[in-house]
């Protein structure tokens, strides 16, 4: 009887083994030859841009190849941790097929031997001159291409307008320094009592970021080529010590002066949208912290001044572009494969319905100027204007020692901030440290 | 059996744990001091590394920003441990005496050490915040002038210090706690009947007795406090003037956000000499 039953037990069990390896085997003849690849992807938060980019691009790359069943697996990290993984993954040699790159660590991912030559792959492309030039140029590094930038950002002076009514300020009076700091005098008298700060001024980690424009505006830079180098011949030597970035770096203080106070926490626009400063120069993505259905009239609100204040009327004014950049690391093993899911990201059919949802900057002419940009203009608050200060954009530097020279920089920015230093000094002290960081 | 076979066998059993020992502690030091020999950077970790000896070292003690981080990390650790475990062993002397619920009470405080650090770290930072935080917000309801916890200077380190109090402490009431329950009460039944005061029987039964569980406990707290970063990391990023930029932030900035590999290994073999060096003060002179 025992037996009968171990029998029976056995033989059931015998029988779900074999269907459940009969459904494995029975497979339709296509799906069977069909080859699995599965393409994997580091890239930085926020995570819907992603989802987006990713789903219609792979649609599109799955009918070109009906022969694969192709997978997109992306990991999507805050900022510093897509850094941190992506050099992880390098060095242990893991095999990544995409991954989004900071302008900023352009040159040290490509130094390192960490990104894919791209160059004879986007001659083939021959896309080359749809790209601003800017942009085009943002992802190579010693002349080769190693990176495509796929969105940019510009950073402008946004306000409510109902605050500076309340505090009698023309805003068009913000448009040179005299008349920025007259503002922010009016508007933190007039403010200050309901909790509202007049201007913002950036006290965090990127400070240097918005003292650049400044510095460029003045026709400064923050490096510059320089011969005599110890081991490279010719290299970059700071020169954001200049008269002109000592100038800059002196209007800074005048806002210091005038009560204006730096902030050490920053939440990327949330904090003008929550009226807690009545002018904030801040990044395009600030529209992003107003919720989609304001957008149709939020220009009746808020206000944008497609600049950073100017000297005088006579100057031309700049800002700063950052955004993301598309590359394959050296470890990828599907370099074809993710180099043909790459261009068809950015491909504008698919590219700009993203842009259109989260707000971003195209880095590419047939969407800043063709047919899509009409649909981005009727959809994204101050599109025409954003697009419009592409041209007087500028990016940073992307060598390798760039973090700690901002280091250095931003040293020198804090410097001023706490007055410790005058604005010469400080980037004099700044300046002899960049100089050795990049081997002078 | 034969006499070798015996007397080898302890190390058979010990061979395991001998293995993690080495794979996990001993060969990550040897390697973190060769890394700091040579030139490591992100630039030049996969091509063949040149050795430079000391030359990571020099720039380390030639480095202004370094000897600052020390001078914090001296700020921020004395602070940290006094505070942790006075108050630690407050509360713990407290909880052993007859209270109600103290089962209860001794749950509630150690909440803050079952927090990962990095959310205590936002916490503090949004407690802290100069415009938006519920502290400045609570003073200036009161009449009180707000600070700038963590954009002034001369005050940001003494803000991370109170956010390592708070989170580090548990583990001290933790660790006194069970000292204080080895100790035998009828010697505390011994002194009442002598004509021992609280205090009396605490300076002179309760510590003495305390005193290796104390000594332990300094020491863990204080490398510890030594070795973190993610407070000063979330909370500051180690600024304003590299005011909260501790010994352990100095390090992790090097290796992980400038690239220099082995700068940063240079840093973390100062920093386990210092911790070394503490213990053997804490044990030296406190054990006797």
């Amino acid at each position: 009887m025992k037996i009968s039953k171990l029998a029976c037990t056995c033989l059931v069990l015998a029988i779900l083994l074999f269907i459940s390896l009969g459904q494995v085997v029975v497979t339709t003849p296509v799906e069977a030859q069909k080859q699995q690849v599965t393409l994997t992807a580091i890239v930085a938060e926020p995570k819907e841009r992603w989802d987006t980019l990713f789903s219609d691009a792979l649609q599109k790359l799955r009918q070109k190849h009906p022969d694969m069943d192709i997978q997109v697996d992306y990991r999507v990290l805050p900022y510093d941790a897509t850094r941190t993984q992506i050099l992880t993954a390098m060095v242990g040699r893991s095999p990544i097929d995409l991954i989004s790159v900071d302008q900023i660590w352009l040159g040290e991912f490509a130094e390192g031997g960490f990104l894919t030559d791209l160059t004879e792959r986007a001659n083939t492309w021959g896309r080359e001159n749809d790209w601003y030039q800017t942009n085009w140029d943002g992802g190579k590094y010693n002349g080769k291409v190693y990176g495509i930038w796929a969105w940019t950002d510009i950073r402008a002076m946004w306000y409510w307008k109902d605050l500076l009514n309340q505090a009698g300020v023309d805003p068009n009076s913000l448009k040179t320094w005299n008349g920025y700091i007259a503002g922010a005098k009016s508007l933190n008298d007039a403010l200050n009592g309901q909790g509202i700060q007049g201007m913002h001024l950036v006290g965090a980690d990127h400070s240097p970021d918005m003292w650049y424009p400044y510095l460029w505006m003045l026709g400064g830079e923050i490096l510059e080529q320089k011969n005599g180098h110890p081991t490279n011949g010719t290299y970059w030597f700071p020169a954001y010590n200049s008269t002109q970035g000592v100038k800059a770096l002196e209007f800074i203080k005048q806002e210091i002066d005038a009560g204006i106070k730096p902030q050490t926490n920053h939440f990327w626009g949330q904090e003008f949208a929550d009226k807690k400063f009545a002018v904030m120069l801040e990044g395009s993505w600030l529209l992003g912290t107003f919720p989609r259905e304001q957008w149709s009239n939020l220009t009746q609100s808020v206000g944008m001044l497609p600049m950073f204040s100017v000297p005088n009327e006579n100057n031309k004014t700049a800002t700063m572009m950052g955004g993301w950049i598309l590359s394959i690391p050296e470890t990828s093993t599907n370099k074809d494969l993710s180099w043909e899911l790459l261009t068809i990201m950015l491909q504008p059919e698919v590219l700009s319905t993203m842009l259109q949802k989260e707000g971003y900057l195209p880095t590419q002419k047939p969407i800043g100027e063709g047919p899509y940009a009409t649909q981005l203009n009727t959809t994204i608050p101050y599109y025409k204007e954003m697009i419009a200060m592409i041209p007087i954009g500028h990016s940073r530097p992307n060598i390798p020692e760039y973090p700690q020279i901002a280091d250095n920089i931003k040293q020198a920015i804090d410097e001023v901030y706490f007055g410790i230093k005058e604005p010469k000094q400080a980037l004099d002290d700044a300046a002899l440290k960049s100089a050795k960081v990049l081997g002078w | 059996m034969s006499s070798t076979f015996v007397k080898a066998e302890p190390y058979f059993f010990l061979a395991p744990a001998l293995a993690i020992l080495f794979v996990f502690l001993i060969f990550p030091l040897f390697w973190n001091t060769y890394i700091s020999l040579h030139d490591v950077s992100l630039v030049t970790i996969l091509n063949q590394w040149e050795y430079i000896g000391g030359t990571n070292f020099l720039d380390l003690f030639s480095d202004p920003n370094f000897y600052m981080s020390l001078k914090i990390t001296l700020m921020f650790v004395g602070g940290s441990v006094a505070l942790q475990f006075g108050i630690g062993l407050l509360i713990s002397v407290l909880l052993q005496q007859q209270v109600r619920a103290s089962g209860v009470l001794r749950a509630i405080f150690i909440i803050p050490w079952t927090i990962s650090a990095v959310i205590a770290a936002f916490s503090f930072k949004f407690i802290f915040d100069d415009n938006f935080g519920i502290l400045n917000y609570v003073l200036i309801q009161l009449g009180l002038q707000s600070s700038g916890w963590l954009s002034d200077p001369n005050i940001v380190i003494w803000s991370l210090v109170i956010a390592n109090m708070w989170y580090g402490t548990p583990f001290t009431i933790l660790f006194l706690t069970a000292g204080l329950l080895s100790i035998n009460p009828t010697i505390y039944e011994a002194a009442v009947i002598d004509g021992a005061t609280k205090i009396r029987s605490f300076i002179h039964i309760t510590l003495p007795l305390l005193r290796p569980f104390i000594v332990i406990n300094l020491i863990l707290i204080t490398m510890w406090s030594v070795n973190f970063f993610d407070i000063q990391l979330i909370m500051t990023g180690g600024g304003p003037l590299f005011s909260s930029t501790t010994a352990s932030l100095y390090m992790y900035r090097q290796a992980f956000e400038f690239g220099l590999l082995s700068k940063g290994a240079a840093a973390g073999i100062v920093l386990i000499t210092i911790n070394l060096s503490v213990a053997f003060v804490y044990l030296r002179f406190l054990r006797r």
